[in-house]
């Protein structure tokens, strides 16, 4: 194999090394513990200065060594530790305090199948997120909590719907047809994060990661460059996010319970008109078209609230309750947790339950083994949001003010098309209950000092049961006497990996190399069933319906793979890194099964350069880049390169139709990535500041290229487009006041910049429905096109547009353009976190800049009368009289025609929220162990407290279609995000 | 050791099988048209490409009947407002799917033209029946496509379809449109095959050889070779098989009547969406079109007439739906041809050919008194003429029939003439009569290097 040379060589020094120490051996023993809480450090390596001669502590903390050597130095290094340096003299029993290290230089990252490693020796870009920065907060599931915390990460929530989805970016969009989220990879297991909800009742999507308890997260890194990513080849062109569950230690046991209540809110009600000025609007729709006036008395109207019945301070509520701790021979990590998320909307929630078993013991010797096992139950009552004219928010700015909810026969009162808001919430039932098991078994065998093989077995497993009923005071349901679905999807993977790695230190050489294999296989089952027509609206089970269907899908796919990487560095000063990746995948075109996928990386710490000693309070500088190639084969369908011949029924009779062409050349997109990072260590590493720049390059972007429909056939899936994100990250951590401070203070900043361009298409398209996003070589991802207002004619009140292509007049057809994208300028987040005594305070913005959000509800409210439902506020600042000067046209038909879409309703969506801010307060420890505990702390915190904004929407974060991956930053009557405050305590025991 | 063994082995076999995923929900073709079984599903599948929403299913009616002066668009879409004003862009996305769904009909009808003469387990009926309706339904994509993006002989139009190779099935060819005439030669030919190789059928709900023959009758009043439009007529009312419903309402609430000729079936599992969208959202359809007012006026200027009771009545915007399409369900069936239009077209041939002016009054009156109004009695060729082609506008109303008629009789000019629209504040009027063609879609014009556009999109 590729590495085998250079090992053997090693292996040949080693022995050399060998022969070379022997002399008059001494016996030294003793104890390595931690400075902190005095408990044993297992696993300390315990070195002779400028030997090789070295062993490691046991899991009591203990060592013996033998040694020839006279005045032995001995070096203790651990990791995440100060080394220490110790002269043995005469003693023969020695007892050594370790420190964790305040160095940031010296934090542990974990890479890909690499394990934890110092962020100095590493040579790629990885963010980390460790669990102290996401502890309770009340996010339902792990990807939000990226949020701001990572640089070049651009995470946004969807909607405030409970478990709803989460959009993250790593670096930029870089596909067109195929998915953007990062790759998800638990405890070494690549986990199904594809949105499972076969229903259709809006834009947004349900997001699996909720099934995960964020409490149970160690750390969370996120892998950007090609170096870090590499290794995942055919699926690592969005990144990766290495999700490391905490894990038992060889320590006494340790009980923690965590739990907090609290309450959330909408920040902001829909901006509609009440019912005297909406009757007033009428009045003057109608004086303009020289029609009557049709309300005598608009002062005198009724003013319906639709907002307030349909909302509520939802609750919030956590438990969570964990125990490890173990022996020599076994470790364990159980926990359990409850978690309960109200909706701002009344019948909606987001419930969770989970136990998570991780178990590691060494039943012989060399041998280790280990488990890690998650069971989560969840359940979510949802609604019909985003675009969709059955929601309930949705009808809140569509139903007239002036009318009351019910008609007098106690019937619901009904416009046309859109479903009365109560109506929607109350009479409509949406669930969707998640079983799902993700559990490995791995057993690692040490076969010589350092050779180790690693196997592991992981099994993902899904159920998901959904059912949706609406009774027959429903608009769906009226006509029809009710209507039922049922959904029952099963998803399962397996996955099974073998890893071989190799150890080698000496001389200042550090080599680490392994080679893999990796095998998975998923599939994925649905049953539906749909019934109408039910006696009664107490019958809800289908089997009770007048009239029944059924269907059933079923698919699956295989990638088999191959790895290996070679680490090496030499005095941890000069760093290489290289990564080979081969995949093979069933979904691949019959000409083009397998892909490869290598990078290279490379690190120089300058600082340890004599010519680069002091350097002042420049306490580490060091450069590092890397080239590589990633994929992503998540936008071809599971059986995409066959020519396929469906179902396609006439009536009762059995029929087949074609479905799609055959393309056997078809294969994953390509990202091409460069990344140059230089960091920073400043004031003895107090400091830690993280540039990168980037260039990901992604060709043979999957699209469904058109092709003449003589064929039979739209188009045909090839890899055919290009695109390219560019740029920079800043990422600073620092202890501000250093460790001897009193006060601690710990600052986190980030801030990145993104160009997103696409550099081939095979012609340009639109997206969505009225054509809003455009899409076309030269442009980026997310562009808005519309018709440019350029204003209102002051005299006339006339709406007044661009004339884009010069023509001298203005047309729907040729007068429009982008004018605009959802991407941002820069985008990041401030954290800052105090520590006095026993109180904390943390305090976390979360910003973005210069992205614009469409507020596409203002297309429907802002309608100048042509339609006979509510106005949005903004329609009060109309033209009325010669000399108004307003963006909002008179109200006549023509300035609000239906084919008209003013550039008016695209904001500017930039923010800056205080995402979170936490005050706690911890009991003494001296007053703590009184009564039992170790630590015990107290806090009260609020999320999404204040948003900064000129953004007129519920959210400038919102993205009503989510379900379209090619369609982002557009508010379409979507649950905007909470505010939240609550209480809660930790306690240790 | 064993631990090393165990993960070898395990890599070996599960390489092979991870890599080999079959798939369940679809075939491919080699399999799924292997015998006569699946062959026979391969013609179901047929009358399911027609039946699609893009085609008769809905799209292809809508097209046409927002077109004309029976319906308007009163929803925000672009693409019904773009046909309801004449405005349609060549990026119009129904237009777009009618035109993809036409030539996916016919990739199927070639497939069993292919393919049928091989599957060794077919009877030789069975097989000439399946080459018929292969035929038919070809000719009848072809000819719809023609009379919406070709063009009408004598009326507007030189170029007809491109021509989809029956050999090359599936590759990328780029072909270019043949001349009017020639693609309708085409189309008969094809009509000419059907009516031979199928047989007499009651099955109305697919191709029979009355089918053949009345689509022949219709596509000769397009030729004007009425002598030809009158003999295939004739074959139809003389097939025995089809006869007119004497209770016109009773066509729509039944299915499968002796009134028609070829028409599809639909169920819950396989819906039909005109009625969806005309129909206002308390009745449970999505109201995003609904008829001109002026034209409801006419359809009921005789209270007499049954067939101005097929509207009702939207009061919060105050406009008409059609209820001809009315089932709970979207379940109803969809009228490809009623033997009505046989002696509409056998009247409308003899008048305009003025060779029996007393056979062309009494079709005529036939289908007038079914409908409960009073006799005409026109002596007027011309006169007659036009009273025929008022009475198709009135008795295929919503069928899908008004736009193609009015362009082919040249009154589209004269019918269109500042009709009032809801969504707009000034009314529409038809003035260029190459917009009576639609737009070859812009995706077909960008991947078809010898497409050719039509004069009014250029």
């Amino acid at each position: 194999m590729l590495f085998m040379k250079p090992k053997l060589t090693l292996l040949c020094f080693l022995l050399l090394f060998g022969q070379l120490a022997r002399g008059q051996m001494k016996t030294i023993t003793g104890i390595v513990v931690d400075g902190g809480d005095n408990s044993a450090l297992s696993g300390v390596s315990v070195l002779i200065k400028g030997t090789t001669q070295g062993t490691k502590t046991g899991t009591d903390g203990k060592f013996q060594l033998q040694t020839n050597v006279a005045n032995a130095v001995l070096v203790f290094k651990f990791l995440g530790y100060e080394t220490k340096e110790l002269s043995v003299d005469n003693q023969s029993q020695i007892s050594v305090q370790l420190h964790a290290t305040e160095n940031l230089m010296e934090e542990v990252v974990i890479t890909g199948y690499g394990g934890a490693q110092s962020r100095r020796t590493v040579t790629s870009a990885i963010s980390q997120v460790k669990a102290e920065e996401i502890a309770n907060i009340p996010a339902s599931s792990s990807d939000q909590l990226l949020q701001g915390r990572a640089s070049g990460v651009q995470v946004s929530s969807n909607s405030g719907t409970p478990g709803g989805g989460v959009s993250v970016r790593i670096r930029g969009t870089s596909s067109i047809n195929a998915s953007s989220e990062p790759l998800y990879i638990i405890d070494g297991i690549p986990m199904q994060s594809n949105n499972l909800s076969g229903l259709s009742i809006g834009g947004g999507i349900t997001n699996p990661m909720a099934d995960i308890n964020p409490a149970d997260i160690e750390s969370m890194e996120v892998l950007k460059d090609a170096s870090a990513t590499a290794i995942y080849g055919a699926r690592a062109a969005n990144g990766v996010v290495l999700i490391t569950t905490k894990r038992g230690a060889n320590k006494k046991a340790v009980i923690n319970i965590g739990a907090y209540m609290g309450g959330q809110e909408i920040t902001k009600k829909p901006g509609v008109v009440d019912g005297p000025s909406f009757e007033m609007l009428m009045n003057e729709v109608a004086e303009n078209a020289g029609n009557p006036a049709p309300y005598s008395n608009p002062a005198s109207a009724l003013n319906t609230d639709w907002a307030s019945p349909i909302l509520r301070t939802g609750q919030l509520r956590n438990v969570d309750l964990s125990i490890s701790g173990g022996g020599e021979k076994v470790r364990y990590m159980i926990s359990g947790n409850n978690f309960l998320q109200e909706g701002i909307m009344k019948n909606s929630d987001f419930s969770r339950t989970t136990t998570r078993v991780n178990l590691d013991f060494t039943p012989i010797d060399k041998l280790n083994m280990g488990t890690s096992i998650l069971y989560s139950h969840n359940s979510r009552k949802r609604l019909r949001n985003d675009d969709n004219i059955s929601g309930g928010l949705e009808g809140t700015f569509f139903y007239p003010p002036n009318h009351g909810i019910y008609n007098e026969d106690g019937s619901y009162f009904k416009i046309p098309t859109f479903e009365n808001p109560l109506a929607a919430i109350n009479e409509t039932t949406i669930g969707m209950l998640t079983n799902r098991f993700l559990g490995t078994v791995f057993a690692e065998y040490e076969f010589i000092p350092n050779l180790k093989l690693k196997s592991n077995f992981s099994f993902d497993y899904s159920n998901v049961a959904e059912s949706v009923y609406d009774n027959s005071k429903t608009n769906n349901g009226s006509a029809v006497g009710g209507v039922a679905q049922r959904l029952g999807t099963n998803n399962s993977n397996w996955i099974q990996e073998n890893v071989l790695s190799y150890r080698f230190t000496a001389a200042g050489h550090n080599l680490n190399a392994l080679i893999g294999t990796t095998f998975q296989q998923s599939r994925t089952d649905v049953a539906t069933s749909t019934g109408q027509g039910f006696p009664s609206d107490a019958f809800q089970e289908i089997v009770a319906a007048a009239v029944l269907r059924s269907s059933s899908t079923s698919t699956s796919y295989g990638i088999a793979s191959f790895f290996s990487r070679v680490d090496y560095n030499y005095q941890s000063k000069y760093l290489f890194t290289m990564n080979l990746r081969r995949d093979g995948s069933s979904r691949f075109g019959s000409e083009n099964k397998w892909g490869t996928f290598p990078s290279v990386g490379l690190g120089w710490v300058l600082s340890e350069e004599s010519f680069m000693q002091n350097l002042g309070f420049l306490s580490t500088v060091k450069l590092r880049g890397s080239y590589g190639v990633t994929g992503n084969q998540s936008g071809i369908n599971d059986f995409q390169s066959l020519g396929l011949w469906g179902g396609g029924a006439y009536a009762d009779l059995a029929g087949i139709a074609p479905t799609q062409l055959a393309n056997p050349n078809l294969k994953w997109e390509t990202t091409n990535q460069l990344d140059l990072g230089i960091e920073f260590g400043l004031f003895k590493d107090r400091m830690h500041i993280d540039i990168d720049y980037y260039n990901k390059h992604t060709k043979d972007l999957l699209l469904a290229v058109s092709i003449p429909r003589t064929t039979g056939f739209d188009q045909l899936v090839q890899n055919f487009g290009e695109m390219r994100n560019r740029g920079v990250e800043l990422g600073i951590n620092a202890d501000v006041l250093g460790p001897s401070s009193a006060l601690k203070w710990d600052l986190g900043f980030n801030i990145a910049t993104n160009k997103n361009r696409i550099l081939k298409l095979a012609a340009p398209f639109n997206v969505y429905n009225r054509d809003i996003y455009r899409y076309e070589e030269g442009g980026e991802m997310f562009s808005f096109y519309l018709h440019p207002q350029t204003g209102v004619n002051p005299q006339t009140g006339a709406i007044e547009f661009e004339d884009v292509n010069g023509d001298g007049e203005f047309d729907v057809n040729n007068d429009r353009r982008i004018v605009g994208s959802a991407n941002p300028d820069f985008f990041g987040g401030i954290t800052n976190s105090f520590k006095w005594k026993g109180f904390d305070l943390s305090a976390f913005l979360q910003y973005t800049y210069g992205n614009d959000q469409l507020n596409w509800n203002r297309f429907f409210q802002e309608h100048g009368g042509t339609r006979s439902t509510n106005f949005s506020t903004s329609q009060l600042d109309r033209w009325q009289q010669p000399g108004d000067i307003t963006m909002i046209p008179r109200m006549t038909a023509d300035n609000y025609a239906s084919d008209i879409r003013p550039s008016r309703f695209l904001e500017d969506g930039s923010y800056m929220r205080l995402k979170n801010i936490t005050v706690g307060y911890s009991l003494p420890a001296s007053f703590a162990k009184k009564i039992g505990m170790s630590t015990a702390r107290v806090y009260v915190s609020g999320q999404n407290v204040f948003t900064i904004t000129n953004y007129t929407g519920l959210d400038p974060e919102l993205t009503g279609t989510a379900s379209n991956t090619l369609t982002q930053g557009i508010e379409f009557y979507s649950m905007p995000q909470p505010r939240t405050f609550m209480a809660g305590v930790n306690l240790n025991f | 050791m064993v631990l090393l063994i165990c993960t070898a082995s395990s890599v070996l076999t599960a390489c092979d099988g991870v890599l080999n995923q079959d798939p369940r929900n679809e075939l491919s073709e080699g399999i799924a048209i292997s015998d006569a079984r699946s062959a026979q599903a391969a013609v179901a599948g047929l009358y399911n490409q027609l039946q699609g929403g893009n085609y008769y299913g809905r799209n292809f009616l809508i097209m046409s009947d927002v077109s004309s002066d029976q319906g308007q668009s009163i929803g925000t879409w672009d693409f019904y407002r773009e046909m309801d004003t004449y405005q349609n862009s060549t990026g119009n996305t129904e237009i777009g799917y009618f035109y993809s769904r036409a030539y996916r009909t016919i990739y199927v009808a070639n497939t069993i033209l292919n393919l049928a003469p091989g599957v060794s387990d077919l009877t030789e009926t069975q097989r000439s029946t399946m080459l018929g309706e292969a035929y038919f339904v070809r000719a009848l994509a072809y000819f719809d496509l023609l009379r919406t993006f070709g063009g009408y002989p004598d009326v507007v139009g030189t170029l007809g379809f491109a021509p989809a190779s029956q050999d090359e099935r599936g590759q990328v060819t780029n072909p270019a449109r043949l001349p009017l005439m020639e693609s309708y030669a085409m189309v008969e030919a094809d009509l000419l095959q059907a009516e031979n190789l199928l047989p007499r059928s009651a099955d109305r709900s697919r191709a029979s050889k009355a089918a053949a023959q009345a689509l022949l009758s219709r596509l000769y009043l397009y030729t004007r070779d009425f002598a030809s439009c009158i003999r295939y007529a004739d074959l139809v009312i003389d097939d025995g098989n089809y006869a007119l419903n004497p209770s016109y309402t009773d066509i729509f609430a039944t299915k499968l009547s002796t009134e028609s000729v070829f028409e599809l079936s639909f169920n819950n599992a396989d819906q039909s969406g005109v009625r969806n969208w005309y129909f206002p959202t308390p009745q449970g359809g999505r109201g995003d079109l609904a008829c001109h007012n002026s034209f409801v006026e006419k359809a009921q200027a005789d209270a007499n007439d049954i067939r101005g009771t097929l509207y009702a009545v939207e009061p919060s915007q105050g406009v008409y739906y059609p209820t001809k399409y009315n089932k709970t369900g979207n379940i109803d069936n969809i009228h490809v041809i009623r033997i009505a239009e046989m002696y509409l077209n056998r009247a409308e041939a003899k008048a305009r050919s003025e060779s029996d002016l007393a056979g062309a009054l009494a079709d005529l009156n036939l289908i007038r008194s079914r409908a409960g109004v009073s006799q005409l009695a026109l002596t007027d060729a011309a006169a007659l003429t036009e009273a025929i082609w008022a009475e198709q506008q009135l008795e295929f109303a919503f069928e899908g029939h008004s736009f193609f008629d009015l362009v082919r009789t040249e009154k589209i000019v004269e019918r269109v003439q500042n009709v009032p629209r809801l969504n707009s504040p000034t009314t529409i009027s038809f003035t260029d009569i190459e917009r009576a063609l639609f737009p070859i879609p812009l995706f077909e014009m960008n991947a078809n290097s010898n497409m050719v556009q039509n004069p009014a999109y250029q």
